[in-house]
This record gives structure tokens, sequence and C-alpha cells, in this order.
């Protein structure tokens, strides 16, 4: 017992397993979406969840609804492409969670420590839509088949420019180490010293996980449900679930990029990883509150543009802020 | 590789969460609509057919029933149809009791046709709010006649009840919470600078267009035409109100918005009017009036409720054809009845606004993107119901 305890507690499985990983991945897709739906209910002039658990306001509606996918009959229609079409979703929820073995605790508390960790955030950050194109087109839906399309078309829209925007940090800090970034936020913030970047990536974040304005890949009123149409049961409990993880990783990134990740904490608490990871948490649980909360305000952008919003505007700006890091490690004389 | 190959036919509805009740045929090449062609007749209901073997005063609940959210104009174009065969006028309180329902009515279906478009687009607030704030409204006219929509308050001769105590202090104040909340819809939805992207030079309707295709309604104000029932053929108590018939001259969907807008302040101007101009009086004909026996007369007049004449069960027209028109919240609202003196209609012929408006579909979504069809569908406050009739 006390050997399990001391080896759930060791970085390479508490990270992968605890946090960031599974677990508090799972607990804050059930907190995030009732928050989701309270929140647009709020400004919308009604309720909300509220009957699952009463007293907490329906808190765990989640749970309910978790239980109705898990027992409701996934249903495999005959023409579908069936070893894609029932693998994806899996892929979809594996690959969107993955990158979160690479994202450190605190300064001492990570999985694996890389010169290249921001790199590779990214890097298995962008396989996730693959597989949305996939099961779009696994179908056999034509407005799967849109749906896949159009998250394609989006992907590429927004990839580049967040991929600048976040790597001119890493020209700020001259690491792309994400403990090395962190740490060199003790004093100032990143999103102080390039806001730019900040926005740039920011906007970008909710463009990659159909947040709205930018919810166009699963549009309800134009095409169904993009390539999740013809999903039911835990299989679309899985690729709904997918977008909020990877939304969740990439608000990971953003705090250590932008908020200074665990910064600013007690020099002798550094050591232990608890009050730097919740207060990683809690900025990143802040940045996904927004993404939520833009439900409630937005109607959601036609494609061209999205795309031209991508391209035309948040491409130079992310370039800018390239510029912007440059020339203040120029100034301040390299970092 | 050829042009036929290039399209893709996608069939949105009758099962599409933003089809309505018809079924939308589009050929698309990439993200353009290369046609779109509507296939209406889903929810086709027979109403002229039954018509012509249900009694006059049957078919008013029929005739209500196909536009649910805007039944006082089909209420009250069928009852002036009927009138002019019977030869009969209301009495001054009764039209003015008349113009009221009809405007709560049409402000409550702008916000029916607002709320759609809204969650076409993507936004679930104005939704939620359009809806929400439709409901005092409805209340309002639950008071008054009894439904929250399907009123059937207006019988030939008057209407069936008179103003409820209090009620003039109650709608004052559903028009001023509504006029204090219009600037949160423009804070929120209409100057959201998305929704601005989305509707502002989307599926425009020229003048010309406009007036060539019939359209009726706020979709032809929107375009510039000054065409309104009320004015033109004035009827009911508005002649002696004051109002603008509201027109925008863009033509795109965001037009067709804001006339519904302002007219929804048009008709709280309307509405403050009737409230403080209507005279006092009865709410029925007099010739009707005198048929209900003395002691349920009395109980009428204490307490503004008709009771039927018994002549109305088998009202019988006398042979002959009327035409009336109305200004509903969708549009202009046509009857044709003709009547061989029995106790059905030999014919009656209903054509609603919705059924002038469906050939938009065909002709604003050329060559607009996929998105595009929600975003024009919604604006045109298209009832598949109504035009199915």
């Amino acid at each position: 017992m006390q050997d399990l305890l001391s080896l759930i507690f060791e970085p390479y499985v508490f990270v992968p397993l605890i946090f960031p990983g599974i677990t508090v991945a799972f607990l804050l897709l059930l907190v995030i979406i009732w928050l989701e739906r309270k929140m647009a209910a709020k400004v919308q002039l009604r309720y909300g969840p509220l009957y699952v658990l009463k007293p907490l306001g329906g808190a765990i509606q989640m749970v309910a609804d978790l239980l109705r996918y898990l027992f409701q009959e996934p249903i495999i229609p005959k023409t579908v492409d069936k070893l894609a079409f029932i693998l994806t979703p899996a892929l979809l929820f594996g690959m969107a969670y993955l990158p979160t073995v690479a994202i450190p605790v605190s300064p001492t508390f990570y999985a694996f420590r890389s010169d290249l960790s921001l790199l590779i955030v990214l890097a298995l950050s962008t396989l996730a839509p693959i597989f949305t194109v996939v099961m779009g087109w696994a179908s056999n839906n034509k407005f799967s088949l849109i749906g896949g399309v159009r998250e394609g078309y989006i992907v590429v829209s927004y990839e580049i420019p967040m991929f600048l925007s976040a790597l001119s940090m890493a020209v700020l800090y001259g690491s792309l180490d994400l403990v090395d970034i962190a740490e060199a936020q003790k004093g100032l913030w990143g999103i102080f010293l390039n806001p730019v970047a900040a926005i740039t990536m920011l906007v970008l974040m909710y463009m990659s996980t159909s947040k709205f304005p930018f919810e166009i890949p699963e549009a309800e009123s134009e095409i169904v449900a993009g390539a999740y149409t013809e999903y039911s049961g835990i299989l679309y409990g899985l690729v709904m679930g997918a977008s909020y993880v990877k939304l969740y990783v990439l608000s990971l990134v953003f705090s250590i990029l932008f908020l200074g990740g665990w910064n600013p904490v007690p020099g002798f608490m550094a050591n232990d990883p608890l009050l730097p990871g919740v207060l990683l948490f809690i900025k990143a649980f802040i940045i996904i509150v927004i993404g939520a909360f833009l439900r409630a305000v937005y109607p959601r952008f036609r494609i061209d543009q999205a795309m031209d919003l991508g391209w035309k505007t948040l491409l130079p700006l992310s370039i800018i802020s390239i510029f912007i890091s440059l020339a203040e490690v120029m100034i301040m004389g390299g970092a | 590789m050829s042009l036929e190959e290039r399209e893709l036919e996608v069939l949105i509805g009758p099962q599409h969460p933003a089809s309505g009740h018809m079924r939308l045929v589009a050929k698309i090449d990439g993200d353009v609509v290369v046609e779109l062609r509507p296939n209406i007749g889903y929810v086709h209901r027979s109403v002229e057919k039954l018509a012509e073997v249900k009694k006059y005063l049957q078919i008013i609940p029929l005739v209500e029933r196909p536009s649910l959210a805007d039944t006082t104009a089909n209420n009250l174009t069928y009852v002036m149809a009927v009138e002019k065969l019977l030869g009969i006028e209301p009495p001054p309180r009764a039209q003015y009791l008349r113009t009221l329902l009809a405007e709560i009515n049409r402000i409550h279906s702008h916000f029916y046709g607002m709320g759609i478009h809204g969650v076409m687009i993507g936004s679930s607030t104005a939704y939620m709010w359009c809806f929400g704030d439709r409901e005092p409204l409805i209340e309002l006219a639950q008071e008054l006649t009894g439904a929250r929509l399907t009123y059937s308050y207006i019988v030939p001769g008057g209407v069936r009840r008179d103003l409820p105590q209090g009620f003039e202090d109650k709608v004052e104040k559903v028009m001023r919470y509504l006029e204090n909340r219009m600037p949160d819809y423009f804070d929120l939805y209409f100057n959201n600078p998305v929704t601005r992207a989305r509707l502002e030079g989307v599926g425009v309707l020229s003048r010309e267009d406009a007036i060539r295709l019939g359209v009726a309604g706020p979709n032809l104000r929107a375009s510039g035409v000054p065409y309104d029932v009320r004015k033109v053929e004035p009827y009911a108590a508005y002649p002696e109100l004051d109002f603008e018939v509201v027109t925008e001259e863009a033509g795109d969907a965001f037009a067709r918005v804001m006339v519904r807008v302002r007219e929804i302040q048009e008709s709280i101007k309307i509405i403050r009017q009737v409230l403080k101009k209507i005279p006092d009086g009865p709410i029925l004909n007099e010739k009707y009036m005198k048929m209900i026996p003395p002691n349920l007369r009395k109980q009428v007049e204490e307490t503004g409720r008709i009771k039927f004449p018994g002549v109305f069960a088998n009202l019988r027209v006398p042979a002959g054809e009327a035409i009336a028109r109305v200004e509903g919240g969708r549009g202009e609202v046509i009857f044709h009845i003709v009547s061989d003196g029995k106790m059905s209609p030999y014919r009656m012929r209903m054509v609603t606004p919705s059924f002038r408006n469906v050939i938009l579909f065909e002709h604003l979504t050329r060559g607009v993107r996929v998105a595009d069809i929600p975003a024009i569908y919604g604006s045109l406050d298209y009832f598949p119901p109504e035009a199915d009739r």
C-alpha cells in the first residue's frame, strides 16, 4: 500500500495519470461543461442544469449525462467504415490529452524534462484534428464530410499563427523548455512583455477548440453536428470531451507562456508541487472559463470569415509578435 | 472534372435541427451554394378544403392553427371577409380591441422570428432572450382572451371579451419593460461584430426584385418598399391611429431584422394610443347583441364576456364573394371567401405571407455560402405550416 502510494506520487506516474493528466482532465470536463451551461443560463435569464443534486445547482449534471452516454447504445450505421468509425473517438480523446505528459507542474516536478517540451506539447496537440477529418470521412454522411473538411480548413488557418505566437515567447526567453520559460517569469509575466502574442494565441486557442464564435466545424444549424453527426452513446461522449481536453492542455501552455506558470510562488514552497500545481491549474481554469463564457456572447462566424481572420489578421499579428520578442531581446541584451 | 461531379447535393431537412418542417435541397460546390430549392408541403393541413365542410364559426380556430405565432392576423382577416358578406360592422370599441390584440401579437410574432433567427446563426442568448421576452406579451394576450396563442378572439360582429380590470396598467408595465430591454439586445446581439459580419450584405433583395417576386411584409419593407396594408387599405382602428411604416434600404438579412425591431417600437406606440383612445360601448354588433337572451345579456354586460347567441352556431352567410386583407406580423394575409348561402363557404382561399415569401429561398441563396442558408432562412421569418396551410 505504501509502495503503491509512493509510486503514484512519482512524477512520471502522477503527471500523466493525476495532474495535469487524465484524472484532473476528466474532473475538469465534468465541471466545465456544467459551468458553461450554468453561465450561459445566467446570461439568458434561466436556470440551466438544476435537478441533479439540487442544493448545488445541478453540479453533477455531467455525471448523470456521462452515465446516460455509457448506457446508451452506440449506434454504428451499416455504411460507415467500421474500424475508423470506432477507433477515432478514442484516438481523438487520447491525442487531445497526450500533450499533458510534457507539461511541468513545478520547477522540480515533471514527468520528464526536455529542452524541447514546448515543441513537444504543440506538436502533439496538432495530431488530434487529423482524427476529426478521418471521422468525417469514415462516417459516410454528407454533413460529417462537410464538418471534417471544415475542421481541416480551420486547422490550416489557426495552426501557423498559433505556433508563431507561442514560439515568439520561446524567442523572448531564449528557451523551448517550459520549466525555463516559467522560471524566467518570476518578475514580469509574459503577457506584459508581449501582449500581441498573448491575444493572438488566446483567440487561436478558442478557434482550435471550436469555442464560440468559432464553433464552425460542428455548427448545429448548418451541418447538424459536423463530423460527429453519426456518433451516439459513449463514442459521442468521447468526441465531445476531446475539444474541452484540448482547450485544457492549451490553457496550461498559455498559463506557462504568458501568465507566469506557477509564479508567484514563495521560494520555500517551490519544491513542493502542491502550491505551484494549484496556481497553474487556477490560471488555466480561468482561461477555460472565459472560453466557455463566450458561448453566451457571440454567434458563430462563417468559415470564410474565420479563415480571413486567421490568415489576414492573426498571422500578421503573430509575425509582429516575433519581431516584438526580437526587439525586446535586443534591447535587454539577450536572455 | 465536369461540373456535375463537383456538385454535392445536400438534403437539409425535414430531419435537421434548423430546417423546420420542410426540406431544402441544396446543390453545393465546395462551400458555395449553386442552387437551393425549397421542398414544401410536409405540414399541409388542407385548411381550404376542410373549411368547405365546417361551419363559419368553426373555421375561426381552423385558420388560426397554421400560423401559430401569428394567429390574430388570420383570425382577423377571415372574420373581416365574413363580415363583408354579412354586411355588418363591429362597434368602435371592438375595432380598438382587435387592433390591440393584433399589435400585441405582432410584437410576439416578431420576437419569435428574431429568436429563431438568433439560434440559426449561433446566438443561443438571442434565442432565449427573445423567447423569454415574448412571454409577458403572451400573458397579456392570455389575460385578454383566455388563450396563449390560439385566441379565436375575433368573432363576426365584434370580439369575445372586453378589457379585463386594470389591463391598461399591466400593458403599460410590459411596454416599459420592452423599451428598457431593447438596448440590451443592441448591446449584445444587434451590434455584436459577429452578428453584423454574419448578416450585413447577406441575402440582398433589391427593391425591383422584391416587387417583381411579390414578397410580403417586413421582407418587402426591408428592401425599401413602404407597403403596409394598415396604411394602404386601413382596417380596424388603424385609420384613427398615428404610426409610421418602417422601411430599410439595404435589403439584406440585417435590414430585415432591423425592420422587425423598429416595428416592435411602432407597435408599442400603437398599443399606447389604442389604450388612450379606446371608446366606451358594446363589443358586439347590436344585431347579435339583441339575439342573446335577456338574462344572459345582463351577464354579458356585467362580465364583459360574450355568450354566443344561438344564431352563431348555424351562421348562414348570404351568397356572394368577399376579399379581406390584413397586415399580419409576417406580412399580408388575404382571405377570399365565396359563399353560396349555405352553412359552410363554397370555397375559401387563404393566402399567407410565408407562402408568398417561399420563393426567396431560391432567389436569395444563389452563390451564397453554406453557412448563409440558415442566416437567410431565419431572416425571412418563414414558417412552414403557414406556407403549407
